[in-house]
């Protein structure tokens, strides 16, 4: 009977309690959308950095780690050979590819800049990476021209590039003699990425090997079958490398990508927790005023016998009612908003520069994350029993005798 | 002989402040099972107070309230609480009936706070509708009943503890002639039939002229006690 009345005393303020209720399904509704945004944000901007450039882990030399410099190979090629085939053997690795990674400066006509060049095997990379998709002009070494190069987007702006146009590469080999060559644009990337696309042009490994005398392997990229589970795969895997070679995941190798996705589900709990903070106000004063209206019903209460503890628990599970009542409609309506922006997604272009620098896309597609729902429905939950807790001490604080008398 | 239900043994209660204000000023009362008692008196004559005492809600400045022969004045605030739970029917002035529930439910739910089975609280709050003439009125609630209507539903609720007193406070001050009359009626039917003790505080001399013991208070002691 206790839920009984505490289910009609709800509906006895009707617009008042309909406020209240309406506050924390817009507050969950918001929270929700807020989750489904930043994941579908973050893991955009991962999986297109996984997929174009970090691939799921990758092997370096313990000195490359240390120092990226020319002579930092990971070994001889028969060495390198060794374990790509030992990566292959693990059933989790779709693929691997090889990369030189070498820093040194292009330069155009006009204007000069640092540059990191990565020397790939443009087959291996069609395979591997999803970088080929992401030239905009031009093609990913389609061609059989010697000596072409592909370079990011911001990169050419910056240096007043075009299509075909031609630039001079100057590098380290391993031995540390400054090369120089030059290269024919052939392609332009574009990945969410800005900052990348500004700073890392693509060469062929086979270019390199002829411009140098040398086929040095700085890098091997490893694609996995999915993302679940990279840090496990990538332990088994670092088990089986030989000595000198390390391989880590690519949290580990773009710190910046693996903070914002451990810091995203903090931040988000923290997002949650703000607006669950206001929604504790909303509800206390909706319980104060509640008891206020009701002390002459509440001292009649105490005055036949109803103990402190039925009283407690009654002002709670009134409490608790506004949250199972409005928390189920909040997660409906934040459940059905994400999926029908998923279809559609949320059009940010005007902020699309700022965006781009963060390596996010200008049109974002919101994700449904459930185990969410879960942290959301605890959270309510959690608000409902504390906004309880100050309506309930002032109820048992209550004098029978002058809250009959309405005093 | 009929049995002590209450025995109050030089009650005082003395509100302190820049003049203290003795609201009880002595007082010795025994009450047997089975009386039908009004305590008459003037606004703040200390009726109120003393019967806010006998039933648990206020402690005494003084003196012993032995219910049962138990002193009611040693029991804790808990434990009190208990008391009245199992002891004592009360019947307020304002009804003061739970506005979301219906008039059966209003009944039951003192029993439900003693833990009885549903099936008992639901048959005795149906029989005691309609001992205070309710039939028909189970499932209204307080909002569809009049004012009469309503303090005849508080009059069950007060029986459904089955409490060993009943104490009421000005209980006819809000009703009309006629419902005080039925009401009256009904509750000295309650007294006979079932030997129910009934206390009133009331200076509605409605009351007085049909309970068959009078007790008048002024300035907090008790300057008659006469029975019919």
């Amino acid at each position: 009977m206790i839920f009984k009345i505490a289910w009609r005393n709800i509906w006895r303020s009707k617009i008042r309690s309909l406020v209240v209720l309406t506050s924390i399904a817009l507050g969950i509704w918001a929270g929700l959308l807020i989750i489904g945004f930043s994941f579908g944000m973050n893991n955009e901007r991962t999986s297109s950095a996984i997929g174009s450039t970090l691939g799921h882990s990758q092997v370096h030399s313990l000195s490359f780690l240390e120092e990226p410099t020319s002579a930092a190979v990971i070994g001889s090629a028969a060495e390198v050979q060794a374990i790509e085939e030992l990566l292959q053997e693990a059933v989790f690795v779709k693929g691997v590819s090889t990369r030189a990674i070498m820093m040194g400066m292009v330069s155009a006509p006009k204007s000069a800049r640092g540059a990191r060049m990565i020397a790939v095997d443009p087959d291996s990379e069609r395979a591997n990476s999803t970088l080929p998709e992401t030239i905009v002009e031009g093609d990913f070494f389609e061609s059989k021209t010697r000596n072409s190069v592909i370079i990011g987007q911001k990169l050419a702006d910056k240096l007043g590039l075009g299509l075909r146009k031609k630039v001079v590469l100057t590098f380290q080999d391993a031995e540390g003699n400054i090369s120089r060559a030059s290269f024919r644009i052939t392609g332009i990337y574009k990945t969410l990425n800005a900052t990348w696309d500004e700073l890392n042009l693509y060469i062929k490994r086979s270019d390199l090997a002829h411009i140098i005398g040398q086929d040095l392997v700085h890098e091997i990229m490893v694609r996995y079958d999915e993302t679940e589970g990279t840090e496990e795969k990538t332990a088994k895997l670092s088990a089986a490398l030989p000595e000198g070679a390390a391989i880590l995941s690519w949290k580990r190798n773009s710190p910046e990508l693996g903070y914002a996705d451990d810091m995203m589900g903090i931040m988000l709990v923290l997002v949650l927790g703000i607006i669950m903070m206001a929604l504790l106000f909303g509800i206390i004063n909706n319980m104060l005023m509640a008891i206020l209206e009701r002390r002459r019903e509440l001292g009649m209460l105490m005055a036949v016998g109803m103990n402190k503890r039925k009283l407690f628990i009654m002002i709670l599970v009134e409490t608790l009612m506004l949250g199972f009542v409005a928390g189920p409609v909040g997660i409906l309506l934040g459940d059905l908003s994400t999926r029908v922006m998923m279809g559609i997604g949320i059009d940010l272009t005007s902020k699309k520069e700022g965006l781009a620098n963060l390596g996010v896309q200008s049109i974002i597609y919101p994700e449904i994350v459930p185990e969410y729902y879960l942290i959301v429905a605890v959270m309510v939950i959690m608000t409902a029993l504390l906004a309880a807790l100050y309506p309930a001490y002032k109820a048992l604080k209550l004098n029978p005798v002058q809250a009959i008398r309405g005093e | 002989m009929s049995k002590t239900v209450i025995e109050v043994k030089d009650l005082f209660k003395v509100y302190e402040g820049p003049v203290p204000v003795k609201a009880v000023n002595g007082i010795s009362l025994t009450i047997k099972e089975g009386e039908f008692t009004a305590l008459k008196g003037p606004s703040g004559c200390g009726k109120t107070t003393l019967l806010n005492m006998l039933g648990g809600l206020d402690y005494p400045t003084s003196g012993s309230i032995l219910v049962g022969g138990n002193d009611i004045t040693s029991l804790g605030e808990n434990e009190l609480i208990d008391f009245r739970l199992r002891n004592i029917g009360f019947v307020f002035q304002a009804y003061n009936l739970i506005p979301v529930l219906s008039a059966t439910e209003n009944v039951s739910f003192i029993m439900l706070l003693q833990n009885r089975p549903k099936e008992e609280r639901e048959d005795r709050a149906r029989q005691l509708l309609q001992s205070v003439g309710l039939t028909g009125k189970e499932d209204k609630r307080p909002g569809e009943l009049s004012g009469g209507q309503q303090q005849r539903v508080a009059v069950a609720r007060a029986l459904a503890s089955k409490p060993q007193f009943v104490l009421a406070d000005e209980p006819t001050a809000n009703l009309d002639s006629e419902s005080t009359a039925n009401l009256l009626d009904i509750m000295l039917k309650l007294n006979k039939e079932e030997g129910m003790t009934f206390v009133f505080a009331t200076h509605d001399d409605r009351v007085i002229n049909r309970a068959r013991r009078v007790v008048a208070i002024s300035d907090g002691k008790v300057v008659s006690d006469l029975s019919k």
